[in-house]
């Protein structure tokens, strides 16, 4: 079967995956019959041990695949370094955030993996949340014992916990994502403040927005060539079922994004402090956040665009000896990812003295990125315009 | 290649931080690498230089099991080990564990091989402690706080810590704790360079006990300290008498990862200390020494002479994962697991039971083959009974601590005066890398009058010289009193009140010279 259009509703056959998968289970399907159709060695998904943990599995074994159904707002790891490190040179399926996608396209231009081989089925994303808030954000606002939860959905902006009760009744309770996020709740900061909401840059781009109410559906959008083929290869083999996206649901999808869009760009302004300050109070506000720096080289172990291993400037150029107020570490990695970096949040996320790195690395990278004109992660034949991207010492792939 | 992901626990500190650890294997080729958990609420998906870099501590050399030198089979090991233990009066015999990498179920095997053979000389590292101080104030050495007792803390006392260095992760807690409003103050030898504390005591070294005069301060606070096996009995008195007096709390981090576990399963077990079975072993009445995971002599300051000393003995017995210098002069030695293998538990500082996510039992079988015979379900089961817990959850503080008001005698020292022309004092401060073998720093901090008086400038090094021993090192200028010299390097320079304990002294003397370029 050829593809006539670019978007599509589409959904699993088998009713166990369509149950457990997302909206319709199209995802889970999808890189089952990847797997077993020799379109990849293996997928790399998440193993969901709780509603607020998964953790990342490589695996060849389709049941294992189907074993990892469903959405899990609550685990924002970003794939971005694993797939650099287990599967480089791996033909690889992956469910991917817009910043998943985009680590994985910025590291495919600095030659550590090869885009060809890796299937990314994107997810359309509002953002996830941190998991610890999240089991907090369910007692306090929610009135649930976070161990009870077993579900949780983001729709119509809203944030859905659904909770297994005594003798096993499920019982579902929401609350407006806006109201949490005032009350210092809800999704990251990062997420909150990202534009970026539906991964075109990916081969495919999934998830409800779009979808008509009360339809367990994926509305996909194809945007390759390989996420053509691996979307019919699916249909072929008997694993998922599509109907062209009616007109309606197109345009849904669009308003949505646009809405999203807006309102990241209302938290991105809300949530930007720096750009208030005088520039003497910002040298104070930098020097006082990035003094407790301990050196621990988390911020760059997790960054999704980083390619520079041990070779890199930041270590290079560093002596804990000196006694600067900010560290070159710190120094040279704001400068050396100003036209790359594409505010994930992962720095943030892992930095054991809490430095606001995502505000910090935006201030001086948002503003280079829009006079360079330049969007990383989003299109693989757009080079970085000021840094190295050949990196021929460290590349891992051809 | 499969990936396989595992949670783990660090076994870096006694906070426990949580994390993943994923194993790649392609033909011969092993990878390891650390991931943050965010899930983990110790650490909330954070990890320090040396969580980061762990998957350097396990690519460390594997140890084989062998007697007298020669590789063996696991089982010709243990079944040496038990026969020459046999051979030992109960007084000659000697058990010691630093619990960094050792859980609690291995904790009860070890308490209970040793008592198989009537032995109880038996260290954890923290004895002597409960016999110095009342017995209404050792739950504050048994017991730590929950992190969100620090987050609500309106006043907190670091008292001669450095949270950034000796405890990252503790760091955080107490910068959170300021943004709520906490006042945070600091009673050190010298000012720390990140500013943390919004007032700062600085204490003469030779005049710790000073700060007596300033009782008041410590009033309604909670006093952030360190225990660790070489804390002077008069400065573990000294803070113990401020949070009588003041009604404070007192709050003591432990450099090992299951400090908590060993207190509380091997307490009572024996009456062993780790000095006093150094001294033992010295005096030639301490014959025959089981080593648990613990190279005494690199963990140690000063280990060069307590490697000397343990090569008096008739047997030393060493179980272990990877190869250390103890290994290499061991009689026997029996292979265990590395500890993200490990099936067990343990209990972090904050007092939560913790399940370390592997699923091998060799080190605890290895000790149960000679000893009980017990199945690892036996000793968890009784691991859980001890604690009163029907379940595991990492998101429980299983090991609570009520405050209770004690009476302390007010310690005393003597107090000497320093003056300009003595020298140079040197002190440690200590870190995860510090405590397991790994160097992470090749230089001293020093005073900028230091340098101008040495005539040091960028690039040259400086030796710090005790007696015969000397130490080539780089330096960094900070802002120390003229005197003082700043190591997280572990050093052959032993402190003073490691030579010279209960005179409360933090510091040793030594000379600083600019060595030959």
């Amino acid at each position: 079967m050829k593809l006539k259009s670019k978007y599509y509703l589409a959904w699993a056959k088998d009713e166990k995956i369509r149950k457990k998968g997302a909206n319709g289970g199209f995802v889970t399907a999808t890189l089952v019959s990847a797997l077993e159709n020799d379109f990849i060695d293996a997928a790399l998904v998440f193993e969901k041990k709780s509603v607020y943990e998964g953790i990342p599995v490589l695996t060849s074994d389709p049941e294992v695949v189907k074993k990892c159904a469903g959405s899990l707002h609550g685990v924002p790891i970003n794939l971005t370094r694993f797939v650099v490190e287990y599967a480089a040179k791996k033909r690889i399926g992956l469910p991917t955030k817009p910043c998943d996608a985009r680590g994985i396209i910025e590291q495919a231009k600095r030659r550590q993996v090869n885009l060809d081989n890796i299937f990314m089925i994107g997810l359309n994303c509002g953002g996830t949340l941190h998991p610890l808030r999240m089991r907090e954000m369910a007692a306090v606002f929610y009135g649930l014992d976070p161990d009870s939860v077993v579900r949780e959905e983001i729709k119509e902006g809203k944030i859905f916990l659904i909770s297994e009760e005594e003798g096993g009744e499920e019982k579902e309770k929401w609350m407006k994502i806006d109201e949490l996020e005032q009350k210092g709740y809800g999704r990251r900061d990062a997420c909150k403040s990202c534009t970026v909401k539906i991964p075109t840059m990916a081969d495919l781009a999934c998830g409800n927005w779009g979808v008509p109410q009360g339809e367990e559906k994926t509305f996909v959008e194809v945007c390759s060539e390989k996420g053509g083929a691996i979307f019919e290869n699916a249909m072929e083999s008997g694993y998922v079922e599509a109907e062209e996206a009616p007109g309606k649901g197109i345009e849904a999808r669009k308003k949505i994004e646009a809405g999203m869009q807006k309102l990241a760009a209302s938290w991105k302004e809300r949530m930007d402090e720096v750009s208030t300050l005088s520039r003497s109070e910002r040298f104070e506000f930098y020097v006082d956040e990035l003094k407790n720096c301990i050196h621990c080289g988390a911020c760059k172990a997790v960054c999704p665009v980083c390619a520079c291993e041990d070779d890199s400037k930041c270590l290079d150029m560093n002596d804990e000896r000196d006694s600067y107020a900010i560290s070159m570490y710190n120094v040279l990695r704001i400068f050396h990812l100003m036209d790359s970096c594409i505010h994930c949040g992962q720095c943030e996320d892992v930095c054991p003295v809490d430095i606001p790195l995502t505000l910090i690395q935006r201030r001086f990278s948002e503003r280079m990125q829009r006079h360079l004109g330049y969007v990383p992660g989003m299109d693989i034949t757009e080079k970085p315009p000021l840094y190295e991207t050949e990196l021929r010492w460290s590349a891992r792939v051809e | 290649m499969e990936m396989e992901t595992k949670s783990s626990i660090c076994p870096g500190c006694s906070i426990g931080c949580g994390l993943y650890l994923l194993q790649a294997e392609e033909g011969e080729e092993r990878k390891i690498k650390i991931l943050h958990r965010p899930t983990s609420p110790m650490n909330e998906g954070k990890l320090c230089k040396f969580g980061t870099d762990l998957h350097m501590y396990y690519e460390r050399e594997v140890l084989n099991n062998s007697v007298e030198g020669g590789e063996v089979k696991q089982e010709e090991a243990i079944r040496e080990a038990k026969e020459r233990l046999k051979g030992f009066k109960p007084d000659e015999l000697a058990f010691i564990a630093l619990p960094s990498t050792i859980t609690n179920e291995e904790i009860l095997s070890f308490v209970s091989l040793a008592s198989e053979f009537g032995c109880e000389n038996v260290s954890f590292g923290f004895e002597r402690f409960f016999r110095e101080i009342p017995e209404e104030a050792s739950y504050i050495i048994e017991r730590g706080l929950p992190f969100s007792e620090v987050e609500k803390a309106t006043k907190i006392i670091l008292f001669f810590l450095d949270p950034f260095v000796h405890y990252p992760l503790l760091a955080r807690r107490i910068l959170k704790a300021k943004k709520n409003g906490a006042r945070v103050i600091e009673v050190s030898f010298a000012k720390n360079e990140r500013k943390i504390a919004d007032e700062v005591v600085l204490v003469e070294p030779m005049e710790i006990e000073r700060i007596k005069e300033k009782k008041e301060m410590f009033a309604d606070s909670l006093i952030i300290g360190e225990l660790t096996p070489y804390t002077d009995s008069q400065f573990l008195a000294l803070m113990l008498w401020l949070t009588a007096s003041t009604s404070s709390r007192l709050f003591l981090f432990k450099p090992f990862l299951n400090s908590t576990g060993a207190i509380l399963f091997g307490k009572g077990s024996g009456r062993g200390d780790l000095s006093e079975i150094i001294e033992g072993i010295e005096r030639g009445e301490i014959k025959a020494l089981y080593s648990l995971e613990t190279d005494i002599a690199g963990a140690m300051l000063g280990g060069e002479e307590v490697a000397e000393t343990i090569s008096k003995l008739d047997l030393l017995i060493e179980q272990n994962a990877f190869r250390t210098p103890l290994s290499d002069v061991a009689n026997i030695t029996i292979c265990s697991e590395p500890f993200f293998m490990k099936k067990g538990t343990i209990v972090n500082i904050e007092g939560r039971l913790l399940d370390i996510g592997g699923e091998s039992e060799k080190g605890l079988q290895a000790m149960e083959s000679m000893g009980k015979g017990r199945t690892y379900e036996e000793v968890h089961e009784e691991v859980k009974r001890k604690l009163g817990l029907a379940e595991i959850s990492e998101f429980e503080i299983a090991v609570k601590r009520e405050e209770k008001s004690f009476e302390m005698a007010e310690p005393k020292a003597e107090i000497e005066e320093i003056k300009g022309e003595e020298g140079y004092f040197l002190r440690y401060k200590t870190n995860p890398f510090f405590w397991n073998g790994i160097q992470s720093k090749n230089f001293v901090e020093i005073s900028p009058a230091a340098m101008r008086k040495l005539g040091l400038f960028r690039g040259d090094e400086v030796e710090v010289v005790q007696g015969e021993r000397k130490e080539r090192m780089g330096f960094k200028i900070s802002e120390l009193p003229d005197y003082l010299i700043l190591s997280e390097a572990k050093m052959s320079i032993k402190p003073l009140y490691v030579a010279e304990p209960h005179r409360m002294e933090m510091l040793t003397r030594v000379e600083l010279r600019r060595a030959k370029r």
